[in-house]
């Protein structure tokens, strides 16, 4: 009788290490790993030029020249002014002449990155609110709602054109 | 009557013992959101930068296409590799080469540069992509407060 019910009954399992061991392998993937999501300006270079290419001709009135000085000024055809007014200045040139205007960039060698990455933003966002305002108008919905079709409309109806030239030497302070 | 006292006394004397068999299903819950939402960080990152805040940046899609480009004003680092301007444009090819088809295709370098970089240097790392035809680059930058 004794000997019996000592045969039936199977020792469990004992689990109690299994928290611990999850705990470790999780405490090990927090520490090697990264949360970090890479966030940026995704921007599109042009092929690298041929040899004997020949510059393109653009009208004047086409173009609008943004100059950024070794000492990290903004301006435009030599009127100095601040990122929010580069924003205005681009939506108004863009909007009136939306398919063939050319913002022209102009560095220096000794512009910072930083003031450089600012002007990019600023160029950005002047586009981003022209496509959103023109996919309200045209869908009645936010740019970030749309497929992917109608964006591609949108990015056709105000396209990007930047011509950024080699940054100039000389103007180190 | 006594029976009724003494069955209620032993019932207020034993606490139930918490049940801990869930716990391990808890945490590895947890340990598999980690694993799929992180990543491993291979890159062993020797420059010091800090990159610049803007309002338009977007997250980057498909990271396994993406070549790192680590940038400040006196070194240039690839993935893992300290290189400078002249085999830059080489290393980038054999960046490229490891990937898959697919990925080499839709490739997209990263530029995470020191704010305080010269645009020279930028211009000629730029030059450098360029030349070896890695044409969709982004400027990694932190999200400012509008």
């Amino acid at each position: 009788m004794f000997r019996r019910r000592r045969f039936e009954q199977i020792p469990e399992l004992n689990t109690s290490s299994t928290a611990d061991i999850s705990f470790m392998l999780l405490i090990f993937f927090l520490v090697t790993s990264s949360m970090d999501t890479d966030k940026g300006l995704l921007r599109q270079l042009p092929p690298p030029p041929q040899e004997q290419q020949p510059p393109t001709d653009v009208r004047k009135d086409h173009v609008l020249q943004i100059t950024l000085d070794a000492h990290d000024q903004l301006s435009i055809d030599g009127t100095l002014l601040t990122t929010q007014q580069l924003k205005e200045q681009i939506m108004t040139f863009v909007a009136a002449d939306r398919t063939d205007h050319v913002i022209s960039i102009q560095t220096d060698r000794a512009t910072t990155y930083e003031a450089y990455f600012r002007m990019q933003n600023a160029i950005v966002a002047a586009y981003n609110q022209l496509r959103e305002s023109y996919a309200r108008e045209r869908y009645g919905k936010s740019y970030g709602e749309l497929v992917q079709e109608q964006r591609d409309e949108i990015n056709q109806y105000y396209p990007q054109r930047i011509s950024e030239s080699k940054p100039s030497t000389g103007g180190a302070s | 009557m006594r029976r009724m006292q003494s069955i209620f006394r032993r019932s207020s004397h034993e606490m139930p013992g918490l049940n801990l068999a869930s716990m391990p299903d808890l945490i590895f819950t947890v340990l598999f959101f980690f694993m799929i939402v992180t990543h491993m960080r291979h890159d062993d990152v020797r420059v010091r930068y800090q990159v610049p805040a803007g309002t338009e940046v977007q997250k980057l899609q498909q990271k396994s296409a993406v070549i790192n480009v680590y940038l400040s004003a006196s070194q240039i680092q690839v993935n893992s590799q300290l290189t400078d301007i002249d085999h830059l444009a080489a290393l980038i090819e054999a960046e490229r080469k490891k990937l898959s088809p697919e990925n080499a295709e839709r490739l997209t370098v990263s530029l995470k540069a020191d704010k305080h970089t010269p645009m020279g240097v930028i211009a000629d790392v730029k030059e450098a992509i360029q030349r070896s035809f890695a044409l969709r680059i982004n400027y990694s930058g932190t999200e400012a407060a509008q």
